[in-house]
Order: C-alpha cells, then structure tokens, then sequence
C-alpha cells in the first residue's frame, strides 16, 4: 500500500536534510510505526507521504498513487489525523465533519456516528472553538475516518488526552486494523508503537536505523531478566539475574531450591530501552 | 471542482456569518449608502428648492416650476418651518406689489443669486425661447458630486473585498486547517476560488444594493458589474497575500487597508490631474476602474471605452497575481 524508495527531504533545497536516503515497504492492513524523537524526521515522511510536502527525490507510492503527480482524488482513499488539532472554531463539531465530508468523492460516515465514537456525544452542537483541546483532538481523529480510509496516517493520535480517552483511540486503531486497514503511525511513544504496530521503523537525524516487529526486536535486543525477592537468615534480599547466561540459571535454581521466595518477576527489555540501545540517543 | 468551490464557498459565508468583524464589513457598504441617501442634503436633486405660498398666483408658481423644485405651502408658519429645516430652500412670498426672498442663512450664495434672478426674469416676463444661445450639452444627467461619492464607495466596497478574504486566511491559519483541506479531493484551485467567491459575491451584492439605495436604477448594469468584478480581481489578490503573511485579524485588515493608499491616489489623480497628466496615472488599475464606474453612473459610458478600462485592469491585476502567485502557493501548501 506504501512504497518508498530512496526517499531525501530538504526544507532549504540544499544538502541539509531532514530525510536522507530512506527506503521501506508497508503492506495492505500493517499498521506501521515510525518512532523516533523530535526533529527526527517523522513529521516530514509524513508530510511527503500525505502530499503536503513537496517530494523532491526518491520515489514514493501510496495507494498506488505515484506522489509527485498531483493526483487530488487520492485523498479519497487517505485518512489523516494531525498531531495539532485542526478544526474551525465557528462551526460546531457535527458542522466541522460535515463540510469536510462534502469535499469528499466516496460515500462517507455519519457524523454523529463518528463523535459518539470518539466520546463527543452530546457535543454535536457545541462550537469547536469552545472544545478543550483534548476534544479538538478527537474532532481531528474523527476527520480522519469519515471517508473509510484504505490507508491512515496517524501522527501522534493519543498525545494529550486521558488514559480512558487514549484507550478508545487505541481500541478504534485496533478495530480498523482488523479490517484490513493499513495504518502510518507516527509517535514517539514506545508503549502505544509497541501495543499497536506490527512493525515498527526506528528514524533518527533523518535515517531509518531499523525496521522490525516489535517482539523481534526485544528478542535480538533485549535480554531477559528475573528479580528475586527471597529470605537469608530472616532478611530480606532481593536479586536481577539474566536467564541467558549459565551461572545466573544456576543461580536462579540454586535460591528457588534453598530459600523462601517471596516475590519472582521475568522481566523484558521495553522498545525505549532498546531505541536507547540502538541509536544511543533518547526519545525526548 | 464546482461542488467543493461551492461547499468552500458556503462554508466561508457560514463563518462570516458568525464572526462580528466580517458581519460589519459585509454591512458597513449599506449603511454608507443609506447614511449618503439621508444625511447629504440634496444628494439626490441639483436643483434649487424653491418655497411659495398657495395665495401666490398660478402664473408665478407655473413659471417658477419650469426652473427650480417648487414646495407650495397654506400658511407663511408653515412656509418659515420648511426654511428653518436643514437643506437649502428659498422661499419667494408676495410683498405689496412686488416680492420678498426669505432665506434662512446658511445657503449658498448660488441658491440666493438663482432665487433672485430667477424671480427678476419672471417679473420682466423673459422665456427660455428668446434665448439667443446655441445649446450643446455633454450629456451628463447625474449629479458629478453624487456619482463622485458612490464611486467613492464602489472603490471601498473592492477594497472590503479583499479584507473579507483576508479576515478568512487568518481564520483557516489560527485554525490550522489549511493543511486539513489539502488532505482532501478539493484542490488548492477549488480552495482559491471557493474564497474568492465569497469576498467578491459579497462585494458585488454590495455594490448593487449600494447604487440602488443611492437611486442608480437605471444605469447599464452589464458594465457595472463587468467593471466590479474586474477590478476585484487586485483586491482578491491583496487580500489572499495579506492574510497569509498576517498572524490575526488586525493585522490583517491593517495590511489590506494599505491598499486604500493606491486606490485614494487613483482617485486624486483622476479628479484633480489635468488631462495632459492623465497617463501619469495609467499604472493604477484602480485609476481605470474609477474611470469606468464614473462613465457608467453618468451614463456617458459606450462599450469600447469600458472594455478598454476592464481590460487594462484585468491585464494590471494579472501581472500582479504572476508576481504574488509563489508567495500565495507557498502560503496555502
């Protein structure tokens, strides 16, 4: 559904790039996560892969639509949720989705159907301007689904809301994953990469450093570890031993078959902790 | 493309609408029109007003009528109401064997002189026939000084189109949604012209009810219009350029306003250059616009001269927008 070949971007039309040389593939129904930190480049794939950047090299396919050709009924088949929460403020949110389903050619969703599902129910009719902004950011997530996208670009989708809010987001990316959606999620939080993608590219200073599964990568990457908590003499002590070195198994045995256990927990590595390991540098 | 020029048409109107700035732009052309119509005395009339007695003979009051605006009163309380009021009227009352000028004041020394000739050239008993000169008219039926100000106010009117457009960039940029319609099947066209059909519908509307509150009923429409819409084109253009290098409102209609220094300019220049310094003027398409609308709303208009007029504003406007179009494209991308 997405094929970038070679792909360089620069905001100064010189050898500074923001993108440099990046090449992947993402199939019908993969959810893709594009993870790294600020200015690291996502937002600029995004913005060539959506056509609001002009692409400049490389070659880019997005639902069969070649990029650089402006091709406007592509967007029939495109979803886009913006980081910023883009909606007008003098319409309401039920008039905010209407306008935007009109512009489309393909049957669209009901809008009250949509804001209920993103927990604006009751709200149909209240201006966007008077939203907080965590309700202008499912206003913008609900734009993003009225015309059944094939493919959706995500960027950021639960930044900003409420854990119970975030959940339904989740759960709403998980329902059109399983309908065969295909999804371009750009974020720099690991637990949401690691819950919803079946892959995820790690991009830093404009270069894709790995594209892998998320359990692929805790399993080349991470190592496994057990904290004990046990008893020696009536006190407490506590021990983290890898599971994959010899002396640390024997050790693990040795303290189930002599001591009282008190707690024992497997532990692995999170994608953070292996974004870290990978690029040395954090996701700020 | 029509259908989403309209939708982004209709959904502009909706949110003017609702913001109070643009409601008192898409108004304020009426008011100024109405407050013309009711509060410059004789806007309407070129004539003098003349205010006689029904006592007075018919003959007079028949040989005043060819001349002048006659008011016939019933009683001399009355006749000193009607003078007392705010616009210029002479009252002219039987004295004895002659007759009295009763003025209130404050007129001008024209409507004095006309009463005084006008009543002489009675009491000698003159007619226009014994006229020795020959009669050639230019032809203008209008008042210069009416079809001066609605002019006037046909140019502001262009000038509010573009602030209208502005005021709605602003808008899409502090709301973010320019990039929101550029993930759309609407194409950045159908977003240019869906804008622009707001500013200069609304523009045009006010133009005619302006020219109609005014009294210019029957004037040659087609031309009005044809003129109007050209020489919105440069307003369209400023106001797209403004409002996407504005960060709000004010700034924004601040910046559009400017363009009332070229227009201001233009109309100087066409009303107070001598003929020989014309040209120097020739640059402005406002300047050709202006001169098109007076011919219009003097009646002196044929269609060469206004085509010649939309044209050089057209081909002005247009070297403007090739000059704007990178700065406009970027803004909107």
């Amino acid at each position: 559904m997405i094929s970038v070949k070679n792909l360089s971007h620069s905001y100064s039309n010189d050898d500074k790039l923001a993108v440099k040389n990046i090449s992947f593939e993402i199939e019908k129904g993969e959810t893709f996560g594009f993870l790294g930190p600020s200015g690291a480049g996502k937002s600029t794939t995004q913005g060539v892969l959506t056509g609001l950047l002009k692409q400049q090299d490389g070659e880019v396919i997005v639902a069969g639509y070649d990029v650089k050709k402006v091709q406007n009924e592509r967007f029939n088949k495109i979803g886009v949720s913006f980081e910023q929460s883009n909606v007008y403020s003098k319409l309401t949110a039920k008039e905010n989705l209407d306008y935007y389903a009109k512009l489309f050619d393909v049957p669209t969703r009901d809008s009250v159907e949509l804001l209920r599902l993103v927990g604006l129910d009751g709200k149909e009719n209240d201006m966007a301007g008077e939203f907080s902004k965590g309700m202008k950011h499912r206003l913008t997530f609900a734009r993003s689904m009225l015309n059944n996208p094939e493919i959706w670009f995500l960027d950021e989708p639960t930044t900003g809301l409420d854990p119970a809010i975030a959940a339904t987001i989740k759960d709403i990316i998980k329902e059109h994953a399983a309908e065969g959606v295909t999804s371009f999620l750009t974020t720099h939080n690991m637990y949401i990469a690691d819950e919803l993608c079946d892959r995820v590219a790690f991009i830093i200073d404009g270069v894709i450093k790995l594209i892998d599964t998320p359990k692929n990568l805790k399993l080349q990457y991470g190592q496994k570890l057990i904290d004990i908590e046990y008893t020696d003499n009536g006190k407490i002590v506590k021990e983290t031993l890898k599971t994959v070195t010899e002396a640390d198994r024997r050790r693990i045995g040795e303290i189930v078959n002599n001591h009282d256990i008190q707690t024992m927990h497997s532990k692995e590595a999170t994608l953070e902790e292996i974004f870290i390991q990978v690029t040395g540098r954090e996701l700020v | 493309m029509l259908k989403n020029v309209f939708k982004i048409f209709s959904r502009d109107l909706k949110i003017a609408r609702r913001d109070s700035m643009a409601l008192v732009i898409m108004i304020m052309p009426v008011l100024l029109a109405v407050g013309l119509v009711f509060f410059v005395p004789g806007l309407n009339d070129t004539t003098v007003n003349i205010a006689l007695l029904d006592s007075d003979t018919s003959e007079h009051v028949a040989y005043l009528d060819q001349f002048a605006k006659i008011e016939v009163f019933g009683g001399e309380n009355e006749l000193m109401d009607r003078v007392a009021k705010r616009d210029d009227v002479a009252a002219i009352i039987p004295d004895g064997n002659g007759y009295e000028i009763i003025l209130q004041g404050n007129e001008p020394e024209m409507v004095e002189n006309y009463a005084k000739a006008l009543n002489a050239l009675y009491e000698i008993g003159a007619t226009k026939e014994e006229t020795t000169a020959a009669m050639y008219s230019f032809g203008h039926t209008v008042s210069p000084v009416k079809t001066m100000l609605v002019n006037m106010l046909i140019s502001m009117i262009i000038m509010l189109s573009g602030m209208l457009i502005a005021i709605s960039i602003v808008g899409e940029k502090s709301d973010n949604t320019i990039n929101a319609v550029n993930v759309t099947p609407a194409s950045q066209t159908a977003f240019v012209l869906g804008k622009s059909m707001m500013g200069g519908l609304i523009a045009l509307l006010s133009i005619i009810a302006s020219l109609i509150i005014t009294g210019y009923y029957d004037i040659n429409w087609f031309m009005i219009i044809l003129v109007g819409l050209s020489s919105m084109l440069l307003s369209l253009i400023v106001g797209f350029v403004q409002g996407l290098a504005s960060d709000d409102v004010i700034e924004a209609a601040a910046n559009v306003k400017m363009i009332i220094i070229p227009i201001a300019g233009s109309i100087a220049g066409y009303e107070l250059l001598a003929d020989k310094w014309q040209w120097t003027m020739y640059w402005s398409p406002f300047y050709w616009a202006y001169k098109a609308n007076m011919l219009v709303l003097s009646k002196t208009a044929d269609w060469p001269t206004v085509l010649l007029c939309t044209g050089m504003v057209l081909v002005l406007s247009l070297a403007v927008y090739f000059f704007s179009r990178p700065k406009i494209r970027e803004g909107l991308s």
